[in-house]
């Protein structure tokens, strides 16, 4: 009787790990099957890549997608992708785990936004210059050599950037309906000071409208408008003037005179009532609140083509106004780029399939457009648009994100030559001559974490013009010093002073 | 045996405001999810808002797929983790309960000190992916949460310790009975109300994770509900406070709407209200020490 | 008869070996989960590199600590951080276990339960939705407080999110209105766990029910309560990271009233994703709580060796 009764319980005990087990056993074969399907045991079955992405919401289509890019890669290069989106607030974290395990993970989207340098100087990423040789025919026949060396750290390649805007221009975005009715000539709008009497008849006339906003809480006001003045070295602690175009200087950015002035701007704008008053704490985005009538328009790093797609996110039509020239530094070249991780299995694959995606227009398409019939159809003037009744096609990658986009097709509504005055674009806008610098800011980042959260208590504040510049730039200033920002000049003026010599 | 009736009244009265309190975010949150996206936006969330819209449901409804498995997956994950980890919570507790057990302090100690050290995200990480291989499967939503870090069994041994008492323990087994018939025949019958609280705590607290999603599962059919709203939420607050350039109204195009995501939060809640008082039931004195005596 | 220490031992073993037994999921468990991956506190210490993994990384010392001292905030961190959290200990644990108390006064069974299901619900709100609805409320244009409490009082708009004086109140009201009917669900069933027959001799002696409470209630649920907040204090470096930084929005200007270390070491490695930095932080965020609540234990034991955690 006792033994009976102990037995029943060991048994319990061990049916609920088999039962764990069992569970487990099951996904992870499921899993295992997947990740098979592509590797094999036989020799001459083709490689299977991994190529992880930031995704920005749902793909449930994403495997037919990749079945259908398979049949490409594997006839060119016998090898076939698997595509692995990761969403962007997990991607900073999920990149440090997967690459601290032995995951397999071949090519990987990579962006000074998301910490490049400190990935190349961790040894996350592989050097790709000998790689880019002997593949690289199609990504160097599409990017200049210019390009190329500006996502150089140390001499080596470790990322290529994708082909899209690789220049910003600055200024705002306005509401077409409200520019017709107060009957502005945007073409006499030359700066951002000739705004200020369009705020004040939005402002006058169209109460409970905000006449100004910003796309989110970091893209400030003021930093669009003193955007084109400085090339910010990657990241704002210590930058150069005249974007760039002067000597090889570091500066305090916020100690600058054009970063001032633009606060005390901005500052008179929001006592007016011309920004929102809960800019500074608005959950919403610039269009989000345009589409809901709260908001005239917002301030924007523009590219050719803007005002389409603004139009389209904001659901009314928008008109573009341009107040700076298109100015290129480092940081516009290696924003989004893709990169071989150091957990790739094969990285001579990994970089032919990434030429492909320079050189092959029918992956990249169905790559960044999904499968034609399916998720677009061709029209008859080569512009392609959503199939007749379908609102959600399954299939939406952020294409700007990989590759050439100057291979995929156009959507209907945007310019039909867009990606030619894209490269025009490109081409004519203003370089710095720190264009190539990288910072690596392995050095100091104790200080760099430190000053991180000065900034973070003041900038946004002082930039929306909620708080007044009078007393806390001073304030501002005095406790980014006490945090280290000079040391951090100071490094940066070395690298860059390094950097120079060696190009 | 109870308060007076003026007592009973004022308590009642404490805790209706309490309730309203409570009650009133709740509904607001309930409320936005039935608003229009544009009325949100402009003049924010109201328990009567000018404009109703169902488009929060039928945009749910319409991708139903997905969110009939993520909550198949919370349900599967929630009752195997609540009666794993309540088995051996439970289990563990009461010989560290028994002031006779040997190495009692030690096992304590060794219980109470993972509540405050761990070893980082890293290594954990390494060894459920590179050892274990958990990465990507419904196990690796389960077992990192079983214990919760020995808090529960602390809980638990000290229950055990003031409730029941050791005379009933030691007559019991002087009649001879052996120490796993003691503990579900005199124990556990004893300890309804912490089993009870216990399982629920468990239960919210699977039901509610969705850090382990985040660091073990990058597929996306393998998330759970409070995955897939977690990820809305954490994008959404990702893209404003960081700047994608000419790109930025892109990368928000896609991420569900205000409403979406309160309808989202709404649903999420609704099947724990629907459960709780399965768990209140045994929120009484389990069966008096003279019964189990008898 | 006479035996060795083997054979006493061994006596010992084979007396309780069942219970060794029911010992052993849970302590396996713990060796696995917890203390297998103890070994990667070493992070901490290291300029961690990818491609060498964590043994073969570089020791650099406590330069990894460097940034939680390095500004003038770092006594404001810590400071904040104590104080609430020294303070929702305190509140926390009076609040709970008088509403436990209340709900178990309730003759209605109907009501009581209705009640705990009620105050438990924000409980299950998560921490963004609750910033959400606290901006909803708090709003500087629309916000219900502005709109129309305000107004009613007579008081001018107020900008709450630039406003840092308000957030200990603030921050101190949402904990409460979050926490309590959470924990109060396990005070409520140790107070359920009390033999009835203590208070029917109590009542038959002609004690008042404030009485029944102060001697019997109370005296018998302090284990509960010490065990609760020995548990916390030992966390007490560790904040509700939803509660200091999803609810004030973060909002810059507030951060003197609301930055804890764990929303600072959040916001200084968001961009630098710096995992031999972040462990630093955890390291001293646990030694600090291991010592506070050695301290805590030991004055327990001295008072009373059973309520004492170890």
């Amino acid at each position: 009787m006792k033994n009976a009764k102990r037995v029943t319980l060991t048994v319990l005990v061990l049916m609920l790990t088999w039962v764990l087990a069992a569970c487990g056993d099951n996904s992870g074969s499921n899993n295992g099957g997947a990740a098979n399907n592509g590797g094999g045991e036989d020799k001459g079955d083709p490689t299977e890549l991994t190529m992880a992405f930031i995704s920005f919401g749902n793909m449930p289509d994403l495997e037919l997608v990749q079945n259908e890019m398979n049949k490409i890669t594997t006839a060119k290069i016998n090898a076939t992708v698997k595509l692995m989106p990761i969403s962007i607030s997990a991607w900073t974290q999920q990149m440090n785990l997967l690459m601290a395990g032995s995951e397999q993970l071949d090519l990987i989207v990579t962006s000074t936004l998301m910490n490049y340098s400190s990935q190349v100087a961790k040894g996350q990423l592989l050097p790709m210059n000998d790689l880019l040789e002997q593949y690289g025919e199609g990504i160097k026949s599409v990017l200049s050599p210019e390009i190329l060396n500006a996502t150089k750290i140390d001499g080596e390649v470790y990322g290529i950037p994708s082909t899209r805007d690789m220049a910003a221009d600055y200024g705002v975005v306005i509401r077409k309906d409200l520019i017709d009715k107060y009957k502005v000539d945007v073409t006499q709008i030359k700066t951002f000071a000739d705004l200020e009497p369009v705020l004040k008849l939005i402002k006058d006339g169209e109460p409970g409208v905000a006449p100004l906003v910003q796309q989110n809480q970091t893209q400030t006001v003021t930093e669009v408008m003193v955007g084109a003045d400085y090339d910010v070295l990657g990241d704002k602690f210590g930058v150069l003037e005249d974007a760039g175009q002067g000597e090889l200087k570091v500066v305090n950015y916020f100690e600058s005179a054009k970063y001032k002035e633009a606060l005390a701007v901005v500052r008179r704008w929001f006592e007016a009532g011309y920004i929102m008053k809960d800019i500074s704490t608005s959950q919403e985005t610039g269009p989000s609140l345009v589409k809901a009538g709260k908001a005239a328009g917002y301030v924007a790093n523009m590219k050719p083509g803007f005002e389409v797609q603004e139009s389209r996110n904001s659901g009314r039509e928008m008109v573009g106004i341009r107040l700076t020239e298109p100015m290129t530094s480092t940081t516009n070249i290696t924003s989004f780029m893709l990169s071989i991780a150091k957990n790739t299995i094969d990285e001579n694959k990994a970089m032919q399939l990434l030429d492909l995606l320079y050189s092959d227009a029918d992956l990249m398409n169905l790559l960044t457009n999904g499968i034609e019939g399916k998720h677009y159809v061709k029209q008859d003037d080569g512009l392609i648009a959503k199939p007749e009744g379908v609102t959600d096609t399954g299939y939406m990658l952020n294409q700007w994100e990989v590759g050439n986009n100057f291979l995929g097709h156009v959507w209907a509504g945007e310019d039909p030559q867009i990606w030619d005055k894209m490269k025009a674009f490109n081409e004519a806008s203003i370089k710095s001559k720190a264009l190539g610098f990288t910072f690596n800011a392995d050095s100091v980042k104790t200080e760099i974490a430190a000053v991180t959260n000065v900034l973070n208590q003041y900038r946004v504040g002082l930039e929306t013009g909620t708080l007044d510049p009078e007393k806390n730039l001073t304030d501002f200033n005095a406790k980014l010093k006490a945090a280290g920002l000079t040391k951090i000049i100071e490094e940066k003026q070395k690298q860059l002073d390094e950097w120079a010599k060696s190009n | 045996m109870k308060a007076s009736p003026i007592q009973q009244a004022l308590i009642h009265l404490f805790f209706v405001l309490a309730a309203c309190a409570c009650l009133f975010p709740f509904l607001l949150l309930f409320m936005a999810s039935l608003t229009d996206q544009n009325v949100i936006v402009r003049d924010g969330y109201s328990l009567l808002p000018s404009k109703f819209s169902l488009e929060a449901y039928t945009y749910l409804l319409n991708d139903s797929s997905t969110l009939v498995r993520s909550y198949g997956i919370t349900i599967l994950v929630t009752i195997i983790g609540t009666a794993a980890g309540l088995a051996i919570s439970s289990l563990i507790a009461y010989p560290l309960s028994r002031k006779d057990m040997p190495l009692r302090g030690v096992l304590s100690f060794i219980v109470f000190f993972t509540l405050l050290f761990n070893g980082g995200l890293v290594p954990t990480y390494l060894l459920y992916t590179e050892v274990f291989h958990l990465k990507n499967t419904l196990l690796a939503l389960i077992v990192p949460g079983l214990l919760t870090n020995g808090f529960f069994i602390l809980l638990i041994r000290t229950f055990f310790s003031t409730s029941i008492p050791v005379p009933v323990i030691e007559s019991a087994f002087i009649d001879g009975a052996s120490e796993f018939k003691i503990f579900y025949r005199i124990v556990l019958p004893l300890s309804l109300p912490i089993m009870a609280t216990i399982g629920l705590m468990l239960m919210i607290a699977y039901w509610n994770d969705w850090y382990n999603g985040l660091i073990y599962v990058t597929d996306t059919k393998l998330f759970s509900l409070q995955n897939v709203l977690n990820r809305m939420l954490s994008d959404i607050q990702f893209l404003q406070t960081n700047s994608f350039g000419s790109n930025q109204s892109e990368t928000t195009a896609n991420i569900p709407l205000d409403t979406i995501r309160m309808a989202m939060a709404a649903i999420g809640i609704i099947p724990i209200m629907i459960a709780y008082p399965f768990f209140q039931k045994y929120f009484v004195k389990g069966l008096t020490i003279g019964a189990v005596k008898g | 008869m006479k035996h060795t220490a083997g054979q006493r031992a061994w006596k010992q073993i084979k007396r309780y070996r069942a219970l060794f037994f029911m010992v052993l999921p849970a302590l396996t468990y713990l060796v696995i989960n917890n203390y297998l991956p103890m070994f990667g506190v070493v992070i901490a210490f290291k300029d961690y590199n990818y491609r060498e993994g964590i043994l073969g990384s570089d020791w650099i010392g406590f330069k990894n600590f460097e940034y939680l001292f390095k500004t003038t905030d770092a006594y404001i961190i810590t400071r904040n951080t104590i104080l609430y959290n020294g303070f929702f200990i305190l509140l926390n644990t009076v609040l709970a276990v008088t509403v436990a108390i209340l709900l178990n006064e309730i003759k209605h069974k109907f009501f009581s339960r209705l009640y705990q299901s009620v105050i438990l619900l924000p409980y299950l709100i998560s921490m963004v939705i609750v910033g959400y609805l606290g901006l909803s409320m708090l709003n500087v244009e629309n916000g219900f407080i502005n709109h129309h409490i305000l107004p009613m009082l007579g008081i001018d708009p107020i900008s709450w999110y630039s406003e840092s004086k308000y957030w200990p109140y603030i921050l101190t009201i949402v904990n409460v209105w979050k926490n309590i009917g959470y924990l109060c669900i396990i005070f409520l069933a140790a107070i359920i766990g009390i033999d009835h027959e203590y208070y029917e001799a109590a009542t038959i002696d002609g004690a008042s029910r404030w009485m029944q409470v102060r001697k019997i209630t109370i005296p018998l649920i302090m284990p509960t309560i010490t065990i609760m907040s020995l548990l916390a204090i030992g966390r007490i470096f560790y904040s509700d990271f939803g509660l200091f930084y999803q609810v004030p929005l973060n909002s810059g200007p507030l951060q003197p009233t609301t930055d804890v270390i764990d929303t600072y070491v959040y916001r200084g490695l968001v961009t630098l994703g710096d995992i031999g930095m972040s462990s630093a932080a955890g390291l001293y965020q646990s030694l600090v709580g291991f010592i506070l609540v050695i301290v805590a234990n030991y004055a327990v034991a001295r008072r009373n060796r059973d309520q004492a955690l170890f």
